[in-house]
């Protein structure tokens, strides 16, 4: 073998077989099994913790005071629902969530069109916006409270109030980001201004309106966890409330699970309407 | 208002008359006394430097920018087609081709007018399917579809390829043929120009400084020549050797 390599000439050994050749198709091979290994693991990291918690709960090694068992959580969610408590409070709770966010939707819109359009309704309502928007809506949480109490109102507004901004300020963006030359174009084409608006200043504004629903979805949620968690005599926030008074951990945990399965579902929802409505937009859409 | 509807009375209707145009930005004129008339089924080509002033006289005709004097009448609102496509991306094809037309027959009527630019099978396609030329025939077909007396094209080829744009040139004059506007093409290519145009103006400094007919063929040597010295280019190039 030694003496092969040595008389070799250059061309042979370019035409040599050689045993380090597999060395060049090493990193595509270990990019597949690491795509999928990586897919995997990605599912296996959080089964396992599941498994040690479970494991760690039977073995009573953790309180069921601190922490249940994520089959307790299960049967808790399967009791509580046929009891009939579960469904009803999931629906005050998304009840609360879906009137807020139509109203904070509506007047963010109405106001993001408004200065959108108008150089007067931005000088007239803009700065106004602006600076209530520099104040975590959160913080107004006590003021709402003297105003409406804690019933249903309080937890409406504040629902709408965290939806208003977001919705608002990418409405009003999207308006500002619509081509000038779509909007010349209309003209010449003979459009008159509700035409325009129809068919270029809307549909050019959409993927920014659609992105500001989306951190509306997240805001809106986070807005009703504070206002059910004071005061509320229903929903989930009170399920959750009720159980700390009993140290019913395996409902507060259910109560968190349930919270984070409807955000998830609302981020669905909103990218389902991007993938709808933005079927056109190279960096939505996909399909043709 | 910058354009005025005037009935025509001429035995041959103009597509539009300038009478004294004047557009000036602050103190600096753009355009002082232009006086330009362009029949129905008529190719007028505009050539000029950078800066000249062609494409401020485009606009004040397409009825975008506001006059400072004269008048400009045209018995019609023009229909325009810009260097870029401006398609709207989030409508489909004869969407894009019917834009302003009155409802009714409008997909008809978009979709005959899509055939006549060769894309008749692509109605329900999204721009973003289509190639650079593809784009620029339905901005052609969109303003065609409105039957516009007069036709402004604003250096409509002038990002495109070379072979596409000999193909899109074959097709403007078939269209143009068929249709019979009068056609204002501001562009920097003369040999554009002189394949196009039955008159070509050259445009310095806010007026127009040198008219050009080119009637018939076989003038074409001449008419680069002259062209090309009255937009200042001095040295006499030579044309490039002929492959046909």
């Amino acid at each position: 073998m030694s003496n092969l390599e040595q008389t070799a000439s250059p061309v042979a050994y370019d035409a040599e077989p050689r045993g380090d050749t597999t060395a060049t198709y090493l990193p595509r091979r270990r990019l597949e099994i690491g795509r999928r290994g990586l897919q995997l693991l990605s599912w296996l990291a959080p089964a396992i913790l599941l498994v040690v918690w479970e494991l760690l709960a039977q073995g009573g090694w953790l309180s069921p005071q601190v922490l249940p068992a994520p089959s307790k959580v299960i049967k808790t969610a399967f009791k509580l629902t046929t009891s009939g408590s579960l469904l009803n409070d999931l629906g005050v709770s998304l009840l609360r969530a879906v009137a807020g966010f139509a109203i904070g939707g509506a007047v963010g819109f109405t106001l993001g069109i408004l200065v959108g359009f108008s150089r007067i309704a931005e000088a007239a309502i803009d700065r106004s916006v602006q600076m209530i928007r520099a104040i975590p809506f959160l913080a107004l949480l006590p003021l709402v409270i003297v105003w409406l109490g804690v019933g249903e109102a309080e937890k409406i507004f504040l629902v709408a109030l965290g939806v208003t901004f977001p919705i608002y300020i990418n409405t009003n963006l999207g308006i500002r980001q619509v081509d000038p030359k779509l909007i010349e174009l209309g003209r010449i084409q003979g459009l008159g201004t509700l035409k325009l608006i129809r068919r270029i200043v809307l549909p050019g504004a959409l993927p920014s309106i659609l992105t500001g629903v989306r951190y509306a979805l997240a805001t809106a949620w986070l807005a009703l966890v504070v206002a059910e968690t004071i005061g509320a005599q229903s929903g989930i926030g009170f399920l959750a409330m009720d159980a700390r008074e009993f140290l019913r951990t395996d409902v507060i945990v259910l109560t968190i699970v349930i919270y984070a399965l409807i955000g998830v579902a609302a981020d669905g929802i909103a990218r389902f309407l991007e993938r709808r409505l933005l079927a056109w937009h190279p960096n939505y859409g996909g399909a043709r | 208002m910058t354009l005025h509807v005037a009935p025509s009375a001429a035995a041959v209707s103009p597509a539009v008359v300038v009478t004294n145009l004047r557009r000036a930005y602050g103190h600096r004129v753009v355009i002082e006394n232009l006086n330009l008339r362009i029949e129905r089924g008529e190719f007028v080509a505009l050539l000029g430097e950078s800066g000249c002033g062609k494409t401020t006289l485009l606009r004040a005709l397409a009825g975008l920018d506001p006059i400072d004097g004269g008048r400009i009448a045209a018995p019609r609102r023009p229909a325009v087609v810009f260097q870029e496509h401006r398609l709207l991306p989030w409508d489909s094809l004869w969407r894009n081709v019917s834009l302003g037309l009155q409802a009714g027959n409008a997909r008809e009527r978009a979709a005959a007018a899509l055939a006549e630019v060769g894309l008749g099978d692509r109605l329900d396609d999204w721009p973003r399917n289509l190639s650079g030329g593809q784009a620029q025939r339905v901005a052609l077909a969109r303003a065609l579809v409105q039957e516009p007396e007069l036709l402004l094209l604003d250096e409509p080829f002038a990002a495109l390829d070379a072979l596409t744009r000999i193909r899109m040139h074959d097709l403007v004059r078939e269209l143009v043929t068929t249709h019979r506007p009068g056609v204002l093409l501001v562009t920097h290519d003369v040999d554009e120009a002189i394949a196009l145009a039955d008159r070509i103006l050259v445009m310095r400094e806010g007026r127009i400084a040198f008219v050009y007919r080119t009637d018939g063929r076989g003038k074409t040597s001449i008419a680069r020549t002259e062209l090309l010295t009255e937009l200042g280019v001095s040295a006499v190039h030579p044309i490039p050797a002929r492959i046909f």
